[in-house]
């Protein structure tokens, strides 16, 4: 299945088995209320004041929400900088950058390894990536634990070697493996989907002309798998940026990401109007994101589609 | 398109791909084989391996709050799927008609969930829901999971829907078919594996949410993800591998299913 960001075309041929447009009102209405409307409180939520007591917003304006990202007011009033929370956004920057970039550059050569099989087996291998995609992630992130907790998988294996055991879980490597862990299929499959009608006799024409191998890869396959680097992109970096269960789960309260510094403050903190303006920060990046990206697709005429 | 790849091709250009092709199978499936595997632990500590044994498969069947549990995310899972794939299949038939400015701003709006990260569609849900006056609980967590798997059925669906033939609906028309017999005995017949894979995959995505559940949960409607996420907090857990393989399996089946019924178009 495909997600195209670009406009599908208008069908040329009307299918008779059409029904008439005000069938699509449910869902959309669904949509309005369930996805468009919360955005839109959120927003609202985020101008509001936190109230003296208990959880939710008093619906009085305020830009506190966003003014506590960067400042913090001690007891006297006095207003100073705070770069926690700004430090929470970089680790959660540098968290998903690193899980792009090793997702992309592993998924290059399996995608490559895919795409030069036989047809029977390239449908293998795509179920068998499919597979962990449609895995549970809560499942999938506490597999992690098992294997690299105190006692666990990796430790026993070290000590066959007589290596004394080793801290590994509860920090941001954890994290950061679980990551890609967790986010791999989403860079192979798209990479995958742009080099399967690849025909790679291309390559081996570019050999026969003299072509380095550097340059068959660089002018020959990159061109041809940038589509799906670009799907890769959004699909690795925007999840991995928003992350609360590997923080939480193998970071152990150590590691402070957006996602689950926003949770909190629906949580334990009972401060709305900071979370819902966190949300709203992530919002807007993820918008200019998105942008940027499209943008750079259609200047290098690169069709990108969310193929899933 | 067919093509073959000469042999000595992969040979010369692409080595080690083969080596990077098959470590990344065993890095995706290497943790889940140990989950697996310790499901059939019998030692009470999940992470020492005490011989073969399928007591916590029992225990787990005989687990009141996990039974209860997955008896919730079934029931949300179920619903949300059906309510889900029914607004799917109407929105694909009916889609072309919208002008091009609605079919934009709609298919934005509806693939929003998958565009948005988790964690911030759960708190704006939840703060819609409080400022319309609904509390967490049963209904919230119905109609939050039938928004999110209304993406995963659309796709699957429309992607059928794109790919009939419109000569089937032709001659069906000129052999005096009516609207409503066209829709009902040529379109969705026809449009029949799109639906359960796209109702499959709403299924899994309803039942693998923890993320949006959790702010919309209240102490009754517990769902699996909220129970299992809570054991996994107090460290490893033998019950939690158990539900863990019995989840992979559910995945595996699933994406059998699904690339069975939707066949591989491109070569």
């Amino acid at each position: 299945m495909a997600l195209n960001l670009a406009q599908h075309e208008q069908r040329a041929l009307p299918k008779p088995g059409q029904l008439s447009g005000w069938f699509t009102t449910p869902a959309i209405l669904l949509g309005l209320l369930f996805t468009l409307g919360p955005i839109v409180v959120i927003t609202v939520f985020s101008f509001m004041s936190q109230p003296a007591n208990g959880s939710g917003v008093d619906l009085i304006f305020s830009t506190k929400g966003y003014e506590q990202f960067l400042f913090q007011e001690d007891f006297y009033g006095n207003r100073g900088f705070d770069g926690r929370y700004l430090s929470a956004f970089w680790l959660s920057f540098v968290q998903a950058f690193f899980t792009t970039f090793a997702s992309i550059a592993i998924a290059f050569p399996v995608a490559i390894w895919m795409a030069t099989k036989t047809e029977r087996t390239q449908n293998v291998l795509l179920m068998l990536v499919t597979i962990p995609f449609w895995t549970n992630l809560l499942v999938r992130t506490y597999a992690w634990i098992i294997l690299l907790s105190e006692d666990g998988t990796v430790n026993t294996v070290l000590g066959w070697f007589g290596i004394e055991p080793q801290v590994l879980l509860y920090n941001s490597y954890a994290t950061l493996i679980s990551l890609i862990f967790s986010f791999l299929p989403f860079a192979i499959l798209p990479m995958y989907s742009s080099l399967a009608g690849f025909d790679f006799r291309l390559a081996e024409a570019a050999y026969d002309l003299g072509a380095r191998k550097l340059d068959v890869i660089r002018k020959i396959l990159w061109p041809a798998v940038s589509g799906g680097v670009l799907s890769a992109i959004a699909l690795c970096f925007v999840p991995a940026f928003g992350s609360y269960l590997q923080p939480v789960l193998l970071g152990g309260g150590k590691v402070l990401m957006v996602g689950n510094l926003i949770a909190d403050q629906y949580g334990q903190a009972r401060n709305w109007p900071f979370g819902a303006a966190l949300s709203v920060i992530i919002l807007a990046l993820t918008l200019l994101g998105a942008w940027a990206l499209l943008t750079w697709a259609k200047r290098s005429s690169t069709k990108v589609s969310l193929a899933v | 398109m067919k093509h073959k790849v000469p042999y000595a091709l992969k040979l010369r250009s692409f080595p080690g791909v083969g080596i990077a092709g098959v470590a990344s199978l065993v890095f995706l499936y290497f943790p889940m084989f140990v989950v697996a595997a310790f499901s059939f632990n019998d030692g009470n500590r999940a992470l020492a391996w005490q011989g073969f044994s399928i007591r916590w498969y029992e225990r787990v069947f005989h687990d009141a709050a996990i039974i209860s549990a997955t008896r919730m995310s079934l029931i949300v899972a179920g619903i949300a799927t059906v309510a889900s794939v029914v607004l799917a299949v109407a929105y694909v038939l009916a889609m072309d008609r919208l002008s091009r400015a609605g079919s934009v701003l709609a298919g934005a709006i509806l693939a929003a969930p998958i565009v948005v990260p988790e964690v911030v569609l759960g708190i704006a849900t939840l703060s819609f829901i409080r400022l319309i006056g609904m509390t967490p609980g049963f209904l919230p967590l119905v109609l939050a999971h039938t928004a999110f798997c209304f993406p995963f059925a659309m796709m699957n669906i429309r992607a059928r829907y794109d790919g009939l033939n419109p000569a089937y609906f032709e001659s069906a028309a000129d052999l005096g078919a009516t609207r409503a017999a066209l829709t009902w005995k040529i379109t969705l017949p026809l449009l029949a594996p799109g639906i359960v894979s796209g109702a499959l995959l709403a299924f899994v995505v309803s039942m693998d949410d923890y993320m949006i559940s959790s702010f919309l949960t209240s102490a009754g409607t517990t769902t699996l993800p909220i129970y299992i996420f809570g054991l996994i907090r107090k460290g490893v857990n033998p019950s939690v591998n158990v539900v863990a393989t019995l989840l992979l399996l559910m995945a595996i089946a699933v994406t059998v299913a699904t690339t069975v019924l939707t066949g591989r178009k491109k070569s």
